[in-house]
């Protein structure tokens, strides 16, 4: 209880510094009081004049809003959800709207409710795509059910091949790619049948070495998935990757192929064959198959970088300058963009 | 192109001879000394982890490459000389050489063309020109070079080129970024100071850039800094590492291609006014097949498939491929990494590289030194070693590579945190020894046990229009149909220097039906029928 409190106060501090359109001016009435003593984080003095102001105006939809922030912020999520869902999905002022959401999913969460919190996440995420607020709660909330999941499945089936498989794919999060390893081999022997298991070990083997030995061990795990599911393109993907990176170009060709008549729209496996038809000069064939990737993946660099090769072996020229034209605005995004901020970190002194 | 009957001879030839058996006669041979570069177990600082080059030059023109060895801080660079005997002495005291602080690069040339070969030390801080009088003594002449600079300087590769045809050695010198041991974050202090998961030494990332020099001789003993004149300092962005300085597109003037840390590389273009084109992008160079920025750390260049023009290698960081660029023709390249057998070592940190044809079977092979930045990284118990075995390839003469490494000698095998790596000839018996600096260790002397099969030329070439040194006069050599293409080079590899003699394996062939040398002047020799088994001195006419 004490960790949710907190976390509600954690959270409605983020919210008063980013709490725009609301009133500043000297505080006249208890309403702007209210706020501001909110936004200074004295809860019950706000929770005292905003329950005053409320009382004197039922429809002041300022007081309203803030005092049901107000009690969130101070644990007491179960008078304040009512008022925060209405002012939620009522509010015409969307700043307001959007803190009553984002107090509203951290009250839901602290209540237990995680499937309704993920629907107010969703609805956050719809109304404000950019914000980073409504980002950052929504992936809180979706860790939280992602928890709540994981508990249950080990707790009610402790046994099941999915327990190993999801303890295998949460240390690939991890980068402890042995362990990862020993988890997709337990569930393959609880579930030999079970697809998706040995692309899952041969992916993890390929993350922890690329060493020979470990290219042929991830071979014979794509194969084996192949063996239950013959039409799994990225199990044909990566027997491609391994035959490549061994010199096997031809090999590998025929599973990029395949992989891409299986799953026409998978970019990876049309730039693989792209590339290669490209260093064969067979450039009628690589071309289209490359703009096709840049049309259906405009940011995708590989694919801009492939098809201005493949325009300037072909002697176009003038496409190949182009390509490179919008390789470097990606490469190089306009001023504000994250990547653009992590690139320019390196221009600037270093802190102390 | 090869000839079917080179081929064959080839074939015997393999047959008969056995495989290359590399063993390090370093202690031997007398290079006991240890070169301390930072910490061992944990580097905290990014300085502690670029290390040092080496080079192989006959600095007392007797005919037999010395080693010169630089060194991290807490240690002097070492000047060995050659006794003729597989033998080496430090006389690093004696020529002046004696020296302290981070020493990061090395190169070579004779920039006041007096006949004996200069040095240039690249250090974090102020780089070092020494000049070298008579064989018998170095003297630093920085200043009176006018080469003084920013002691936040992180200089690293360098190397001399005559840009401008004038006969005298001009000098690129790469820069990594601004380092400061003052300012520079701690580990695990920022994003940029983790490495799976880790706290390690920050860096490249979050430090500051800085941009690459160009100093222009100008005949009197003087440089001046034409960095921004010549259009090198327009390239910014970039952690710099390696050089190559050499003709990429065959028209008879110095290109400069740079590699750096997590920055595309970049190669200018020389346009023949005194100003460079940076084109590394659109010539194909710049990044891997995917058009991503990997972090290049050495780098080297041969006609690895026998067409005429001149390739380039690259080494790259672990989980990343080390690629190689074939040349098209015009300076323009294609990644041709995969389809050449060499996709497939991902796990090493490799640095020191260079293409020697260690058989002599007129393919040149390609041997890389490796080691991690991160020696945290053995804690994690994976494949990634911050001490690490070497790789070499042997060329299959068909447009591919065969990675020889565990058959090769237990040399290759040594486990080391490897830097800079250098190739020459100590003995002049025609067979190729590597040079490797060891941070922490003595540095490794590979030489093999047996010597390689085919036959060789050994070619001195000596400038008099054009820079004493020859550096970059071009050189092709037929021989038994099989025609081969190299280039004089000052620099390369990770911050070393080879040996500025061209060495030439000539398979079953016992003579050069030509030798063609187009010197820097634009003048050029023919030699014809040349015998094979010797080193032959090729003197530019005045």
């Amino acid at each position: 209880m004490m960790r949710d409190i907190r976390a509600a106060r954690v959270a409605m501090a983020a919210l008063m510094v980013t709490a725009v359109g609301v009133p500043l001016m000297e505080a006249q009435s208890a309403t702007e009081q209210g706020v501001i003593a909110f936004q200074q984080g004295h809860y019950l003095q706000a929770s005292r004049l905003l329950a005053d102001a409320v009382r004197a105006n039922p429809h002041d939809e300022h007081a309203r809003t803030f005092l049901a922030l107000t009690r969130a912020a101070t644990g007491h999520c179960p008078e304040a959800v009512s008022d925060l869902t209405d002012r939620f999905q009522q509010s015409g002022d969307p700043d307001l709207a959007r803190l009553a959401g984002l107090a509203l999913a951290q009250c839901l969460v602290t209540q237990g409710d995680t499937a309704k919190a993920v629907s107010i996440a969703g609805q956050l995420e719809a109304r404000y795509p950019d914000d980073a607020d409504v980002l950052y709660q929504a992936a809180r909330v979706h860790m939280r059910a992602f928890n709540d999941a994981t508990r249950r499945m080990f707790e009610k089936t402790p046994a099941s091949y999915r327990v190993n498989q999801l303890s295998g794919e949460i240390f690939e999060t991890e980068n402890k790619f042995a362990e990862a390893a020993a988890e997709y081999r337990k569930a393959i022997e609880k579930n030999p049948r079970a697809l998706n298991l040995h692309f899952r070990l041969g992916r993890a083997i390929l993350l922890e070495s690329h060493s020979p030995e470990a290219l042929a061990k991830a071979q014979k795990e794509f194969e084996a998935e192949l063996a239950l599911n013959a039409e799994d393109p990225a199990a044909e993907f990566q027997i491609g990757q391994i035959l490549d990176a061994g010199g096997r170009r031809e090999d590998a060709l025929a599973h990029f192929q395949k992989a891409l008549e299986l799953s026409p729209n998978f970019p990876e496996a049309a730039l693989a064959v792209g590339r290669i038809r490209v260093q064969d000069k067979q450039y009628a064939e690589a071309i289209p198959l490359l703009e096709r990737v840049v049309a259906a993946q405009p940011r995708n660099e590989a694919a801009h970088y492939s098809l201005m090769m493949a325009y300037r072996n072909s002697g176009q020229m003038d496409k190949a300058r182009r390509e490179q034209q919008e390789l470097q605005k990606l490469q190089h995004p306009p001023e504000g963009e994250f990547t653009d901020f992590l690139k320019r970190l390196g221009e600037k002194a270093p802190e102390k | 192109m090869k000839a079917p009957a080179f081929a064959a001879a080839l074939a015997l030839l393999a047959a008969a001879a056995p495989g290359p058996d590399f063993r390090d006669i370093g202690k031997q041979a007398g290079l006991t000394a240890s070169f301390p570069n930072g910490g061992a177990t944990s580097k905290a600082y990014i300085i502690e982890t670029t290390g040092s080059g080496v080079a192989f030059i006959d600095y007392d023109n007797d005919g037999y490459l010395d080693i010169f060895v630089l060194s991290g801080d807490g240690g002097t660079n070492r000047m060995y000389h050659n006794d003729h005997n597989g033998h080496f002495t430090d006389v690093t005291a004696e020529l002046g050489l004696t020296s302290s602080g981070w020493a990061e690069g090395v190169c070579a040339g004779d920039y006041d063309n007096d006949g004996y070969t200069d040095l240039f030390v690249t250090y974090w801080g102020q780089n070092r020109l020494y000049r070298n009088v008579n064989g018998k003594r170095f003297e630093d002449v920085t200043a009176k070079a006018h080469l003084t600079q920013d002691r936040v300087r992180y200089n690293t590769g360098c190397a001399f080129l005559d840009y401008d045809g004038d006969g005298h050695l001009d000098l690129f010198v790469a820069n990594y970024l601004k380092f400061d041991f003052a300012t520079t974050p701690k580990a695990g202090s920022n994003p940029y100071c983790f490495y799976r998961g880790m706290a390690v030494n920050c860096g490249p990332r979050g430090l500051p850039f800085e941009k690459n020099l160009l100093y222009h001789n100008k005949g009197d003993g003087t440089f001046e800094d034409v960095s921004e004149r010549s259009g090198i300092a327009k390239a910014e962005g970039h952690y710099s590492l390696a050089v190559l300085a050499e003709d990429v597109n065959d028209d008879g003037r110095p290109d400069i291609y740079v590699v750096g840390d997590q920055t595309a590389a970049m190669l200018f273009i020389n346009q023949g006014d005194g100003t460079f084109s940076e084109e590394a992008v659109m010539r194909g160079v710049a990044f891997d097949e995917n058009g991503r920025e990997l972090s290049g750390m050495g780098l080297a260049s041969a006609d690895y498939n026998g067409d005429g023009l001149l390739d380039i290698f690259r080494s790259d960081f672990s989980d990343e491929r080390s690629l190689l660029y074939r040349n098209a023709g015009n300076g323009q390249f294609d990644d041709v990494t995969m389809a050449a057998g060499l996709g497939h070592n991902t796990r090493f940190v490799n640095w020191g590289c260079a293409f020697l044809d260690f058989e002599n079977s007129g393919w040149k092979g390609l041997v890389i030194v490796t080691g991690h930045v991160f020696p945290e990284v053995d804690r994690q118990n994976i494949d990634i070693h911050s001490r690490d075995r070497a790789i070499l390839y042997r060329n299959t003469g068909k447009g591919a590579f065969e990675d020889i490494s565990e058959h090769a000698g237990p040399a290759i095998l040594e486990r080391h945190s490897a830097r800079g790596l250098a190739i020459g000839d100590i003995d002049n018996d025609g067979t190729l020894e590597i040079l490797a600096n060891n941070q922490n260790e003595p540095p490794s002397l590979w030489k093999q046990s047996h010597p390689a099969a085919g036959h060789w030329l050994l070619l001195k070439l000596i400038g008099s229009r054009s820079n004493r040194s020859a550096i970059g006069a071009r050189v092709v050599l037929s021989a038994g149909g099989h025609t081969q293409v190299d280039e004089v080079r000052s620099g390369g590899s990770y911050l070393s220097q080879s040996d500025l003699r061209l060495h030439f394996g000539l398979g079953s062939a016992v003579r050069a039906d030509s030798i063609a040398v187009r010197w820097p002047s634009g003048q050029k020799t023919v030699l014809r029928d040349v015998a094979a088994d010797r080193i032959l001195t090729i003197p530019e006419q005045p």
